[in-house]
């Protein structure tokens, strides 16, 4: 439910970076998003539909990049990436874990012309 | 990076920002007001009926003769909840998101003109949600999640970014054990599996069960906020 808002921001940042750089027309945005986020694609993308007309990005599309959530471990000092956001080592079983990615929701490029 | 296309030149232009950097930019200045008004604030979020309210009313009813406590109101539609915690003699102020299903950081900055004194702690109810209200930073010194036991101990595992980002964790409604299938060591083993450091108590604002404990680590953190600010 909160996608809409959030897609908002998302279509407001790529029209004030395409004007900061002389882009009237917006062909791409390439997204990143991590697993550990509370955003769903495929909300964004049907908010964007209706969120971008008449406005910079009126025919861009959204490229998704899915960011996988990978942590580290504090004890055997290994990297996993994992499915689903148990915090645990999938090695070892501690709990003391640094959250590596995951939690990214942010605009990587545009393209335009 | 640039290309022919056609006649027309296409660019592709790096950006590398937060899609919710205008949330952020507005976070860290609410941050720089709760500063300057020198207290510890506390964004409590957990689902409709999991007791967010009659935990402030608990907390408020403990702490206020010590500490100056303002409470900011988040509810979709009404005042309900306000007027019965300024009955308590507390100053509320009312955010109606009328649509929206959380508190962001520009909904805060709104009501913030509207603090005309120094607060010792303000606790801010967010709307009751478990998944939109824990993306949105508003400027907190900490998110603080309640889960109540009717709603069942599976549920760290079900939401899990809340009980990843909160610091502090609730168990509410402990009045209910003998009635209801909720296993308290279960609830918590779920919910140091998205948080190990998490700091959990076990209340009923029913009964007051608990409440001696909160007081203490709320009381503590006040003051360390208060030294912090000094520095």
């Amino acid at each position: 439910m909160h996608e809409f808002g959030v897609t908002k921001s998302l279509v407001d940042l790529c029209n004030q970076e395409a004007a900061n750089n002389g882009i009237k027309k917006v062909h791409r945005i390439h997204l990143k998003v991590g697993r550990f986020t509370g955003f769903s694609p495929d909300s964004i993308q049907f908010y964007f539909e209706h969120l971008k007309v008449n406005t910079r990005c009126s025919s861009a599309s959204i490229v998704f990049e899915e960011i996988p959530i990978k942590i580290s471990c504090g004890k055997c000092h290994k990297r996993s990436v994992i499915d689903e956001p148990v915090l645990l080592c999938p090695n070892c079983g501690s709990d003391k874990i640094d959250l590596i990615s995951g939690r990214e929701f942010s605009v990587a490029s545009i393209e335009g012309e | 990076m640039r290309c022919m296309k056609g006649a027309e030149l296409m660019k592709k232009i790096k950006v590398l920002k937060p899609v919710l950097v205008s949330n952020q930019q507005r976070a860290r200045e609410n941050r720089n007001i709760f500063d300057r008004i020198n207290c510890l604030v506390i964004n409590i979020i957990a689902s409709p009926g999991a007791g967010k309210t009659s935990f402030i009313k608990n907390l408020v009813t403990g702490m206020k003769k010590t500490y100056k406590i303002l409470v900011i109101e988040g509810d979709i539609k009404g005042q309900i909840d306000s007027e019965s915690i300024s009955r308590l003699g507390v100053d509320v102020i009312q955010i109606n998101t009328a649509t929206e299903c959380h508190l962001d950081a520009f909904m805060t900055a709104q009501v913030l003109p509207k603090i005309k004194k120094n607060y010792d702690l303000i606790l801010v109810e967010n709307i009751g949600n478990l998944v939109c209200p824990a993306e949105f930073d508003i400027g907190e010194d900490f998110k603080l999640a309640i889960l109540s036991t009717p709603e069942g101990d599976d549920k760290p595992l079900k939401y899990p970014l809340l009980f990843h980002l909160a610091r502090v964790v609730v168990i509410n409604k402990c009045d209910l054990l003998p009635y209801v299938d909720f296993r308290p060591e279960v609830a918590k083993r779920n919910v140091r599996k998205e948080n190990p450091r998490a700091v959990i108590f076990e209340v009923s604002s029913k009964t007051e069960q608990g409440f001696e404990k909160v007081f203490k680590y709320v009381s503590k953190e006040i003051n360390a906020r208060k030294k912090k600010n000094k520095h």
